[in-house]
């Protein structure tokens, strides 16, 4: 019989080597999350790009054709798209700076040791889980003219006379939504930075102090320089997601009054959503991949930088 | 602790008043605006819009609780099974991708494996927006507008790069000499992954899928733009939706903000320690 000879075969010599078919099966495991990040991120920024080049506007389907690169000069020249980038500057700047210095100082109190200080920190955390759309929806309650809350108190405490409405105010509107992702923000630098305080070794603060190290001297000269790996890596991740975070502006303000709060995000937003012009939303998109790509390899190489560092 | 002689006078007064004093401004900043619209979804109409303001309702009626449960226009029931279905099956689904991903990141020495991981990275950065208007168009074209499948498709495109990439970190930290022992006991490396690493990396694997439960939850953009619906629409495109109404019921709007936020508070206080662990391994890996 012949048989014997070929089940004998692959014994001895298989057909891959084991090295191959480790290889295959690891490869094997990335086929699903490798297929669902295709089509729901890679095909649609590719897609993205294709939509850019044509006039798309989903309720004048007659009106669709390939225009190059006319929505780009388009593009250039939209006051809005520029006032939109520099709305985004100041929301960016205004929302993560506040952040950082509520969250720090938070970090500080929750670091210490008192009693329930568990439930107190999951307390605290609160605003930062909840939907998005729930934060937008509270501060809208509280900003209210006629019944909200705080010109109310603000009323009783005599700093003000007349009400004053918050969000439809030009000048008045992007602060208001600064505060309210101040508010959404501040536990995420305050769980981070806690998490880099409890990592600090006490041996460092306990030699510091039989040093004759003033609490002062020990906060400039262990607390922060210990910590400014997770602050660089934490506040780039703030700036990414608060420039990318549409959802709050949109249901608070929708960008307006007159603009006064529109940042990029939501102007690519609304393009799609409200003015359904595809074309142009797409090509409002290639713009802002295009920042956050320039951004993230500007935060790499500042890691990088830290981890030689270290 | 630091009670040991030589706390000098500015030590005292931070540990002491200035703590107190921080704890409290915290609690209070943090809970007032939730107390508020916790004490609104209780009032009624009147108590709702009376001059001078009225800070606690008479009784605790849930008339606006039931209103909103039950509404023609916008019935938050439906919402609420709508949110748990499609937050549900996202969840199951970015686990069985993400552990399989994930293990074969934290385990296999393959060609493009950095990459991999920084294309995880990477794609955290990009914004939702971006997405809209080409998966707009692709579930146009596919006929799944006003189907829970494009919401939840859609849905993985930000929960699987965070959950991989966190799951890369479990793994990691499970030792992998307890695989091969169960390997030369004649496991393969998916009968190990199944028996030996998955119950080892449990809590890992429990926080990444609470995670991606919680975010498909809070999810707004794409509820809104992927369905037209009312009876498609999650919690949070429902709460919009009532807001874009003639005008806006507080009363039954605050009653469906208590609804929407219960659910995820209660996951996060299990959440949160892993939670907190994955994102500061995350971060100082950079």
């Amino acid at each position: 019989m012949a048989n014997g000879a070929t089940v004998a075969a692959p014994l001895a010599r298989p057909l891959l080597s084991r090295r191959a078919r480790e290889l295959m099966t690891g490869y094997l495991y990335l086929v699903p999350v490798v297929v669902v990040l295709a089509g729901t991120i890679l095909f649609p920024i590719l897609k993205a790009a294709h939509m850019s080049l044509y006039n798309h506007v989903l309720i004048k389907p007659q009106e669709y054709r390939y225009v190059g690169l006319a929505n780009y000069a388009r593009l250039l020249h939209d006051g809005v798209f520029w006032l939109s980038l520099w709305n985004s500057v100041l929301w960016v700047f205004g929302s993560v700076s506040l952040q950082f210095l509520g969250g720090f100082a938070a970090a500080l109190v929750l670091h210490q040791s008192f009693r329930g200080r568990a439930v107190i920190r999951t307390i605290t955390l609160l605003p930062w889980i909840i939907p998005g759309i729930v934060v937008a929806l509270i501060w809208e309650f509280i900003y209210q003219p006629n019944y909200g809350l705080l010109n109310d108190l603000l009323g009783r405490m005599g700093l003000m006379t007349e009400r004053v409405a918050w969000l439809s105010s030009p000048a008045l509107a992007m602060p208001a939504v600064i505060a309210t992702n101040v508010w959404r923000g501040v536990p995420f630098f305050a769980i981070m930075l806690l998490a880099g305080l409890q990592a600090i070794p006490t041996d460092l603060y306990e030699a510091a102090r039989v040093d004759g190290a003033s609490v002062v001297q020990r906060f400039r000269h262990i607390t922060i320089p210990m910590l400014r790996p997770i602050i660089v890596v934490a506040t780039a991740t703030r700036i990414v997601w608060t420039f990318n975070y549409a959802d709050l502006i949109f249901v608070m303000t929708g960008g307006g009054p007159a603009n006064a709060t529109q940042i990029t995000s939501t102007y690519t937003l609304l393009q799609a959503y409200s003015n359904l012009d595809f074309g142009y939303a797409a090509t409002l998109s290639v713009a802002l991949l295009l920042i956050m790509l320039a951004f993230t390899m500007f935060y790499l190489r500042i890691t990088r930088g830290l981890e030689s560092v270290s | 602790m630091r009670r040991a002689p030589g706390r000098d006078l500015a030590e005292r007064v931070l540990g002491g008043p200035v703590m107190w004093a921080g704890l409290g401004a915290l609690t209070l900043f943090a809970v007032a605006p939730f107390i508020w619209v916790l004490l609104a979804s209780f009032k009624t109409r009147a108590e709702l819009y009376a001059t001078p303001i009225v800070y606690l309702p008479a009784s605790l009626s849930v008339t606006n609780y039931v209103e909103a449960w039950t509404s023609k226009l916008t019935p938050f029931s439906r919402f609420f099974a709508n949110s748990l279905w499609v937050s549900s099956v996202t969840m199951v689904a970015t686990t069985a991708i993400s552990i399989l991903a994930g293990f074969a990141l934290a385990r296999f020495r393959f060609a493009g494996r950095q990459t991999f991981l920084l294309i995880f990275l990477a794609t955290q950065m990009f914004p939702a927006v971006l997405l809209i208007a080409p998966l707009l168009s692709q579930w146009y074209a596919l006929g799944l507008i006003d189907t829970y499948q494009a919401l939840i498709y859609s849905n993985f495109s930000f929960t699987v790069p965070f959950t991989v990439w966190m799951l890369v970190g479990y793994f990691e930290s499970i030792p992998v000499e307890l695989e091969e022992s169960a390997m030369l006991d004649g496991c393969n490396r998916f009968g190990a992954l199944c028996r030996v690493v998955l119950p080892l990396a449990a809590p890992g694997v429990a926080a990444t899928a609470i995670f991606a439960f919680v975010a498909s939850w809070s999810e707004l953009l794409f509820a809104i733009t992927f369905t037209s619906q009312t009876e498609m629409r999650t919690l949070s495109a429902g709460l919009l939706y009532m807001v874009g109404q003639y005008e806006i019921q507080w009363g039954q709007l605050s009653a469906g903000v208590i609804i929407s936020t219960v659910p995820v508070a209660i996951l996060f206080t299990y959440l949160q320690r892993h939670l907190i662990q994955g994102l500061s391994a995350g971060a100082v890996k950079g």
